[in-house]
């Protein structure tokens, strides 16, 4: 792809676009990280609640063993039974003391049905085992959890009147103790309340609110709180420590995500949906920006300047716009003018002189006239720009520059005394110097007048030096005309002059067939439905001369437009234009045939127009 | 209609009320502390307790709080006498000697009772008196010793 074939406005457009897709593509990206982010905020919270949930249950228990402890610590028949174990002297009742170690499992104790007692069991002031119940868990070790009797052993003084909980692993999966002094402030041994924590476990979903399932370390389900848990919830794992940091329990919450997740989707639809509208909305305002301040003063300079080029070198660009714009304008205002200038100082020259100059194309067409031509033969400057060598000259000019020997044209100009026929119809004698010039690659002539009078001759060499001049001056003037066409309103149509030789000749013959349609088409559309002649179209419309000949007013030009055989071979094409529609203007309300007809004919005939004039371009 | 339903004494009293009902809930999250100290009067912690009144058996506490509270549970040897209901005669039947060490004590650092109890002791002339503080929350959350009934 070709740089030039991009605009400014496709470039902006294509590049917003991409800006657009890439702000959307990451919106989505956005939003499905933060869905991901906020369900892991979601695992750890209910992880935290989980863990803060443990503790508490682990509180409830510790609570109530140590209120067990505290009041068979303080039972004097249990301090005289341990203390009786005392010494070296061992007189103790072992019996007896079991036995009131089972008390508590056989009449029961405050909040008996809180903790799922398993064992309670005596130590001496040395930690070492004197009793236990019978009742309750069997097959425990004999001896003290490792983690509580190593805090014992590091405890100082005043510590070891303090309870000591611990969760610890025993063969047979966790257990929860609590060591308090029997004896109170005066110990005499220790006691140790061991429950089962898997008891309690259920209270952890009573706190979270949530569906709980409780498993061992090796994997076996041992409890949950009974709620069911559906598709909609994400498990999260919690694994609660013993104290001495192993493993106890894996515990699974079920977070419900279906509100989470219909909430996300809705936050992000709207947040989006929200985002693109803005990105829209910017889009949009950042392209009517670029419409209001580039778009559209570039459309309009480049508008100007295609009207610049085309001739009307009065008008200049529109510099309102931004900086680089104004000074774009400026610029090319600036060079139009300079044009403008040069153009006018190379006509001003050939109109100073006071001889009639002219040159004729090939078709002995009028292709350029200084101002002398137009007041010798009465003409205005739009009329004579219409009539050809035998409007002006009775004498056959290329049948006299074919005959003329090279004696007759010393220095390539022939010399005579040419009959004129002035608009009014009288015809005058004047001098002439004839000279062949290259217009447009192509033979034509140049032609300088002077009136002959019987006391004054001018001189040849003076017309052969004006001829010369006129000839480059013409060189010059034809060159940039040909440029820029139209530019100079004394120059006929040179528009298809470059195009190849039988290509011209087929789009002249095409288009002079259109030319005379149209012209018939919108006269008999002008006679017909306004019952105007068409001497009225020429006056009214305005475009057409009227020439009076003999005191009889004509319209030779327009006359030679509606006629195939005599139709000029370079027609001003505009003018037809011009007419067909002035005439649908002034019939405007019709629907006859031949004004449908001028119609499809002016439409057929602009898109001839079009099609040669991108062509030449 | 307020007049005819009570009678003038009935309503100061139903105002009175009233009004302590509004101050309490005022002034529930605005519990006072205890002062930091009392001129002459030693502050101890829980552990200190432990050794004063394991080296000192005769050591004699108060616990100034309410009966219900104390019954709940109570540090070993402690003797309840609402700092409300303390009179000289009463701390003077427990110590008639004002020179030997009493300790107070309540439900901890928001509680004012002990505090009130001791400034009545020092009024009446006690000279060795001992302040625990941080009081029976202290106490409970080291996890030390308490007697329940």
């Amino acid at each position: 792809m070709k740089i030039e074939s991009l605009s400014i406005k496709s470039s902006t457009i294509a590049i917003f676009s991409m800006i657009g897709i890439t702000a959307i593509v990451l919106s989505l990206f956005a939003g499905t990280y933060f869905k991901q982010a906020a369900l892991d905020a979601q695992m750890t919270s209910l992880s935290r609640v989980i863990e803060v949930a443990s503790q508490e249950m682990l509180k409830k228990v510790r609570n109530r063993t140590f209120d067990l402890g505290m009041k068979l610590s303080h039972s004097r028949e249990l301090i005289s039974a341990v203390n009786s174990f005392k010494g070296t002297n061992n007189t103790g009742d072992k019996e007896q003391l079991v036995k009131l170690l089972d008390d508590p499992f056989v009449n029961g104790f405050v909040g008996v049905y809180e903790i799922d007692l398993n064992k309670i069991r005596v130590y001496n002031m040395d930690m070492e085992l004197v009793a236990q119940s019978s009742a309750g868990r069997k097959n425990l070790e004999d001896k003290l959890a490792g983690y509580i009797s190593t805090v014992v052993s590091n405890r100082k003084a005043p510590d070891r009147l303090k309870a000591i909980d611990a969760l610890w692993m025993s063969a047979q999966g966790p257990l929860f103790s609590t060591l308090v002094p029997l004896g109170g402030l005066r110990p005499v041994g220790y006691l140790e309340i061991v429950v089962n924590p898997v008891f309690n476990l259920p209270d952890i979903g009573k706190i979270t609110k949530t569906p709980v399932h409780f498993y061992s370390m090796s994997g076996k389900q041992l409890d949950s709180n009974d709620q069911e848990v559906t598709s909609g919830y994400l498990p999260v794992a919690f694994t609660l420590l013993a104290s001495d940091g192993e493993p106890a329990f894996k515990i699974i919450g079920y977070e419900n995500i279906s509100e989470l997740s219909s909430e996300m989707d809705q936050t992000q639809t709207v947040t989006i949906t929200g985002f693109l509208l803005l990105s829209l909305s910017t889009l949009l305002f950042a392209l009517w920006l670029f419409n209001r301040f580039l778009f559209t003063p570039v459309s309009r300079m480049i508008g100007d300047m295609e009207r610049i080029t085309r001739g009307k070198l009065e008008l200049t660009v529109n510099n309102k716009g931004l900086r680089e714009f104004h000074i774009f304008a400026d610029a090319f205002n600036s060079m139009t003018e300079q044009v403008r200038m040069r153009t006018n100082d190379l006509q001003r020259l050939l109109d100073l002189d006071d001889s009639a100059l002219m040159c004729f194309d090939h078709d002995n067409e009028a292709v350029y006239f200084n101002e002398g031509a137009t007041s010798l033969f009465g003409y205005s400057s739009d009329e004579i720009i219409d009539l050809d060598i035998a409007d002006l000259f009775t004498d056959d000019i290329s049948s006299l520059l074919s005959g003329a020997d090279s004696d007759e044209m010393p220095r390539g100009s022939l010399h005579t005394v040419l009959n004129c026929k002035h608009k009014d119809g009288h015809v005058f004698q004047s001098n002439a110097s004839i000279n062949t010039v290259d217009v447009m690659g192509q033979s034509g002539f140049a032609i300088a007048l002077t009136i002959k009078t019987n006391d004054e001759d001018v001189p040849s060499s003076q017309n052969d030096q004006r001829l010369n001049a006129v000839e480059q001056t013409l060189s010059s003037l034809l060159t940039f005309a040909q440029e820029n066409p139209g530019v100079i309103p004394g120059l006929g149509n040179l528009g298809l002059a470059d195009i190849g030789d039988s290509e011209t000749v087929s789009q002249k013959s095409l288009l002079r067939e259109h030319v005379v349609k149209v012209m018939n088409l919108a006269l008999a559309c002008w006679e017909h439905e306004l019952g105007k002649t068409k001497l009225e179209l020429a006056e009214e419309s305005n475009i057409w001369p009227v020439y009076m000949d003999k005191s009889t007013p004509t319209t030779r030009t327009l006359d030679k437009y509606l006629n195939i055989d005599i139709c000029p071979k370079n027609p001003r094409s505009q003018r037809a234009v011009d007419t067909a529609e002035f005439v649908l203007r002034n019939a405007s309300n019709s629907k006859k045939v031949k004004c449908k007809e001028l119609q499809e004919a002016l439409d057929a005939f602009r898109q001839l127009l079009s099609g040669i004039k991108s062509l030449s371009s | 209609m307020f007049s005819f339903l009570f009678s003038q004494h009935h309503q100061r009293i139903i105002i009175a009320s009233i009004s302590l009902l509004f101050s309490s809930v005022l002034c529930a999250d605005q519990k006072p502390y205890a002062p930091e100290n009392i001129q002459d009067v030693t502050i101890v912690s829980a552990e200190e307790v432990i050794d004063m009144i394991l080296a000192n058996p005769d050591l004699i506490v108060v616990d100034s709080r309410k009966k219900t509270e104390y019954q709940k549970g109570h540090i070993e040897g402690a003797i309840n006498i609402l700092n409300t209901r303390l009179t000289s005669e009463d701390l003077g039947r427990i110590s008639p000697d004002k020179s030997k060490a009493i300790l107070f004590y309540c439900n901890g650092t928001r509680c004012l009772r002990s505090s009130d109890s001791i400034k009545k002791a020092k009024k009446w002339g006690y000279q060795n008196l001992i302040w625990f503080r941080g009081g029976w929350k202290e106490w409970t959350e080291k996890r030390l010793p308490a007697v329940t009934e």
